[in-house]
């Protein structure tokens, strides 16, 4: 392998890998505003000037290409210099907008006005005014004055989104971005261009002016608003959920999500109709009751019926601990009629990301076993023989069979028992004469499958009522970690919700039968030796990459720090 | 047990103590006869110095609004953690206010970091030092007691600009 | 006069007594408060009544109303009967002292002292020397080591510094030939105060009443830096009082003491020569002693906030080494006075 020199550190590099290339992959960081590793290379922004011996002037380090026996320097005083005129050309018409910019503690310029520039500014005259409030699509706020013009947005949504929307005009100070004439920048991918974007000039409309940044705690997680599963970040404070943000897993969604999955996938877990509690149908009426008391009524209940006149439906939405759990309880209970539903818009996917089965799991509820056992029945199956009465009790968890379909509500008020897990009150959990609260994937641990058999771990980013930021490990903000019960911002609401395994559990207990499982760990050993797919797999030797089913060896799990920008 | 060695030998009368006795209870007499300090504090009240860093309070501007922008410093410097901001868009140029802005006085040190950190001068340190409350409740201060009309706060504002 | 009469007229004299030395005693620290606070220009307490002037009965309310808590780990009769002692002791020395000179009131001849005992000087030093008691059996009842600590300190202070007053009284005592504080007080006619003429031993005993009395500078059995409260730290409420009543019970018989002993009782000096008829004579015989008494607390008040306290081994040293052989000095002096001038 070649090798060439960076700051007296030799090290090896890829024949067409550019310095900056080179450095990254050895630890080296090189300024940069404009280059992105995903993204071609556009060598505007100039903060990655470096010195390489034997060339008359510095050179970006960012276009141009190693060569064998290159000796660059990063520290040497002319680069310092020119990093220190680079950076104080940015400033000249940069406004002070720090205190009300949403960008503000996660802002590369911010980071590298403090690392790199001079601390003072020579610049007296009035900075250049321009629009600040500029809406380029439905779900992106632009500010003229922040942009650092490095066009990182108008590559990725040419590159990457492969949707020409966005483009300069005008020259010199005047440069600013603004979409297509009549067009708007509306492709499904647009925010992450908030993401890489150096500076605060792209906020998104949904999080903007909602908190300060090093306020929240982070948690690493799996999106569910697709098969795909893309890998993110929850972002919660006081208990709530703020926003999702990609993470990086090459193997998946390198490092974007999806509008759809970015804006539509957290905020039922801090919606108003949450389940609160176990409800009970006293009357043709939901109340809440003890959660011993929803347990001891479901069991009774379920025993009236012969196990033909049963069945259970499971979830693509729910973890393979909750599936698995399902049926094996289902099997206790002699249950065959056991399935669960697709959830897929044909069509609706692309060649970036977006897929048509609309569930994260589908293939880890196959796993699981949810299908139907033998001499049991599909759900298409049970849904006849619900309607010719054959089967007069019906298990759900975490699904709303009805949605818009008016003739499923009626025919499901025909049941005779109706138990629901829910984690908010759907229609079918409207009609349920049992509900349990179910905890949402913000609120457990577990795992999901994904269409490429890769299986991914997520962990709670908020708390319910029966768990505890600290003693249950959760990551933390500062105000987490000193808070006391009498801060408000520490009173965020704690819904008393179970995930489904638990819930489960706890019902089998009333058999003869108990599944004992205290942990989502226990469910998973418990499946890693049942289920040959996941032969020698344990939780935590998932890493944040997750094991793609059929690959795994002993230690293939990866750990990955994000690095976005 | 060997005598220490004085560093300095008393003479006879400093031996004596009387001499030295009677200065200190000539001093004391001559102190009884000077006019007390003590201010009487309900009736008379104490008016501090521009320097006094009572309860920390908002700057609200001559139109009304307050001249925080909630970029929330105040609250991540606070080492009491007294301070909690919700901020909101506004149509006003300034773009961003505190939709909230609470300050829990049991919390707050009276440490001024919260003034010295604000870039907007929004929050200041006032005069006020009474602060009476029956509850953990009426202990956080919000908007509506934190708001001071900036007519109010002059001294104060001119002392950082000449000393900050 | 009847036993029936002596009998009544002592009672309504001890009744009087103990109402002004209850009154006094809760006026001196009134007093104390207020002075402290204007040596360090304060104002003190100003606010009960004119001036404050209630401040004292608020005081007392207060002390009432508290919770009378007894450390779980105490000797409890002893504990109970420490505060007791210290308050007895303190009131029923003041019997001897005389406050004027014989006077006829509604045809009675009245001495104005309420015993008037031949050996009265005996009897007082017999008491204080009792007191000590009341505050030993506080500190070692009370379980806690600051408290006994606090009693062991009162005890071997006062043995001390009760040597060099028994010679310091010793010396007056030489003088009238008599134990009796009657005797005494007139012995001092005209300007023959012993403050004057046996001056050492008056120093050597306002020194060692202010030991006697645990004032500051000597206040070691309380001394609150290093004891938190001494021989009353586990005491609260009205016992606690009791010995607040007792120590400025003590001042004032202290200073009742030196006013008899050394600055001439009621005497004013060649009053009876200005002819200003009895009944005035004995008013102002009786203001001046009582103004005496007034002056001496404010020595003792002032005294107290002016000068920091000893360390244990300085008043030791002072006591043994310097107090007692200026005793002795005392009543040679005495002696050799009298030999010259009898
Ligand atoms: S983009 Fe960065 S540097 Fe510019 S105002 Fe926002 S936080 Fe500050
Ligand atoms: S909006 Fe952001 S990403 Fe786009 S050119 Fe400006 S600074 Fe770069
Ligand atoms: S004065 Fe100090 S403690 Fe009080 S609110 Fe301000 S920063 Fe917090
Ligand atoms: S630092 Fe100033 S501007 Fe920022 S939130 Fe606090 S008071 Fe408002």
């Amino acid at each position: 392998m070649p090798k060439l020199t960076i700051d007296e550190k030799e090290i090896e590099f890829k024949q067409g890998q550019t310095i900056i290339e080179a450095g990254k992959d050895n630890g080296i960081e090189i300024p940069h505003f404009c280059w992105h590793p995903k993204l071609s290379i556009s060598g505007n922004c100039r903060v990655c000037l470096v010195e390489v011996e034997k060339m008359p002037k510095l050179v970006i380090a960012c276009s141009t290409l190693a060569s064998d026996g290159m000796v660059v320097h990063t520290q040497s005083e002319k680069t310092i210099k020119a990093r220190n005129a680079v950076m104080e050309f940015f400033l000249i018409n940069h406004p002070l907008d720090c205190p009300i910019c949403d960008e503000a503690g996660e802002c590369k310029l911010q980071d590298y006005a403090y690392s790199h520039g001079v601390g003072e500014s020579r610049f007296d005259e009035e900075k250049v005014h321009k629009r600040k409030r500029v809406e380029l699509g439905p779900r992106i706020m632009f500010d003229a004055e922040r942009c650092i013009s490095c066009s990182r947005c108008i590559r990725f949504s040419d590159e990457i989104a492969k949707e020409n929307q966005l483009t300069f005009v005008k020259r010199g100070d005047r440069v600013t971005i603004t979409t297509f004439p009549g067009e708007s920048f509306d492709n499904p991918y647009t925010l992450n261009t908030v993401d890489i974007c150096p500076v605060g000039a792209l906020t998104s409309l949904d999080w903007r002016f909602k908190t300060r940044v090093w306020e929240t705690s982070s948690t690493e997680s799996v999106c569910i608003g697709c098969s795909r599963g893309c890998n993110t970040e929850i972002w919660v404070r006081n208990n709530k959920i703020l926003r999702l943000t990609p993470r990086q897993n090459e193997e998946v969604n390198e490092t974007w999500m999806c509008d759809h999955g970015r804006l539509n996938t957290f905020k039922f877990v801090n919606e108003e109709d949450r389940v609160d509690g176990p409800h009970l149908n006293k009357n043709g009426e939901l109340v809440k009751v003890e959660w011993n008391e929803a347990y001891s009524t479901a069991f009774k209940k379920l025993k009236e019926f012969k196990p033909g006149e049963i069945a259970f439906i499971g979830s693509a939405y729910a973890t393979n601990e909750d599936n698995y759990a399902l049926v094996k309880f289902a099997k206790s209970l002699g249950v065959t009629n056991i399935d669960f539903l697709r959830h897929t818009i044909p069509g609706d996917q692309d060649d970036i990301l977006i897929r048509e089965d609309k569930t994260p799991n589908t293939v880890g509820a196959l796993l699981m076993g949810v299908k139907p056992l033998a001499g049991g029945n599909g759900s298409k199956q049970i849904i006849e023989l619900i309607r010719s009465n054959k089967i007069k009790a019906l298990y759900v968890m975490e699904d709303d069979l009805i949605g818009d379909d008016s003739e499923m509500e009626k025919l499901l008020s025909k049941l005779n028992l109706l138990i629901v897990h829910a984690s908010n009150f759907n229609k079918t959990a409207q009609l349920a004469h049992v509900v349990f609260p179910a905890s949402t994937y913000a609120e457990k641990h577990g795992t999901f499958v994904n269409f490429q058999n890769r299986i991914q771990r997520i962990k709670p980013a908020v708390a319910t009522e029966e768990m505890d930021r600290t003693l249950d490990g959760m990551s933390q903000s500062r105000w987490d970690k000193f808070g006391s019960k009498y801060d408000r911002w520490m009173q965020g609401k704690k819904f008393d919700a179970n995930p489904s395994w638990k819930i489960i559990s706890r019902l089998s207990g009333q058999s003869n039968q108990q599944l004992k499982y205290d942990t989502a760990d226990d469910v998973f050993e418990d499946i890693a030796k049942s289920v040959t797919e996941l032969k020698s797999l344990d939780l935590d030797d998932l890493g944040n990459q997750g094991v793609e089913l059929g690959s795994q060896k002993v230690g293939s799990a990866k750990t990955v720090n994000s690095e976005l920008s | 047990m060997p005598d220490k060695k004085r560093k300095k030998d008393l003479t006879f009368a400093q031996k004596l103590y009387l001499p030295e006795i009677f200065k200190g209870l000539a001093l004391t007499f001559k102190s009884m006869l000077k006019p007390s300090v003590t201010m009487e504090y309900p009736e008379v009240k104490f008016v501090p110095p521009a320097a006094y860093r009572g309860r920390p309070v908002l700057v609200e501007e001559k139109d009304g609004t307050e001249r925080c922008v909630a970029c929330g410093l105040c609250s991540r410097v606070c080492p009491a953690l007294a301070i909690e901001v919700q901020p909101e868009e506004t149509e006003l140029e300034k773009e961003r206010y505190p939709k909230l802005f609470e300050i829990n006085m049991i919390r707050c040190i009276f440490c001024g970091f919260c003034e010295e950190v604000c870039p907007e001068e929004a929050i200041v340190m006032s005069k006020d030092y009474e602060l009476v409350f029956t509850s953990r409740e009426d202990a956080i201060y919000g908007k509506d007691k934190l708001l001071v009309p900036v007519d109010q706060l002059k001294d104060r504002l001119e002392f950082l600009r000449n000393f900050k | 006069m009847s036993i029936l009469e002596i009998i009544i007229i002592t009672f309504v004299k001890i009744l009087f007594i103990i109402t002004a030395m209850l009154l006094t005693v809760s006026y001196s620290v009134y007093f104390e408060r207020r002075i402290s606070a204007w040596i360090q220009t304060r104002l003190g307490p100003n606010r009960v009544g004119w001036e404050g002037i209630l401040q004292p009965f608020a005081d007392v309310f207060k002390l009432l109303l508290k919770e009378d808590i007894v450390p779980e780990k105490s000797n409890k009769p002893l504990h109970t009967l420490a505060p007791f002692i210290a308050l007895f002791v303190a009131f029923s020395t003041y019997a001897v002292i005389p406050m004027g000179p014989e006077v006829t009131i509604f045809g009675y001849k009245v001495n104005l002292v309420v015993a008037d005992v031949n050996i009265g000087i005996l009897y007082v030093l017999a008491l204080t020397s009792l007191g000590v008691y009341g505050i030993t059996f506080a500190g070692w009842s009370s379980g806690s080591k600051y408290s006994l600590l606090g009693g062991v300190r009162a005890s071997a202070q006062m043995i001390s510094y009760e040597v060099s007053m028994g010679f310091s009284i010793a010396g007056v005592v030489m003088m009238a030939s008599s134990l009796s504080p009657v005797a005494i007080v007139n012995s001092q006619y005209g300007w023959m105060w012993n403050a004057i003429v046996q001056p050492i031993g008056f120093i050597t005993f306002v020194i060692s009443a202010f030991a006697e009395t645990n004032r500051l500078p000597f206040d070691l059995p309380e001394a609150e830096p290093e004891l938190v409260g001494g021989y009353h730290t586990e005491y609260s409420s009205m016992k606690f009082a009791s010995f607040f009543l007792a120590e400025y019970a003590n001042m004032i018989i202290a200073s009742a003491m030196i006013v008899t002993l050394y600055l001439g009782g009621w005497q004013v000096p060649y009053i009876d020569k200005l002819g200003l008829g009895e009944t005035l004579t004995t008013l102002i015989q009786v203001g001046a002693f009582f103004a005496k008494i007034g002056a001496l607390i404010f020595f003792f008040i002032w005294v107290r906030w002016s000068i920091p306290r000893f360390r244990y081994d300085q008043l030791m040293n002072i006591g043994w080494k310097v107090m007692f052989p200026l005793s002795l000095l005392n009543v040679v002096w005495v002696a050799v006075v009298l030999m010259i001038f009898n």
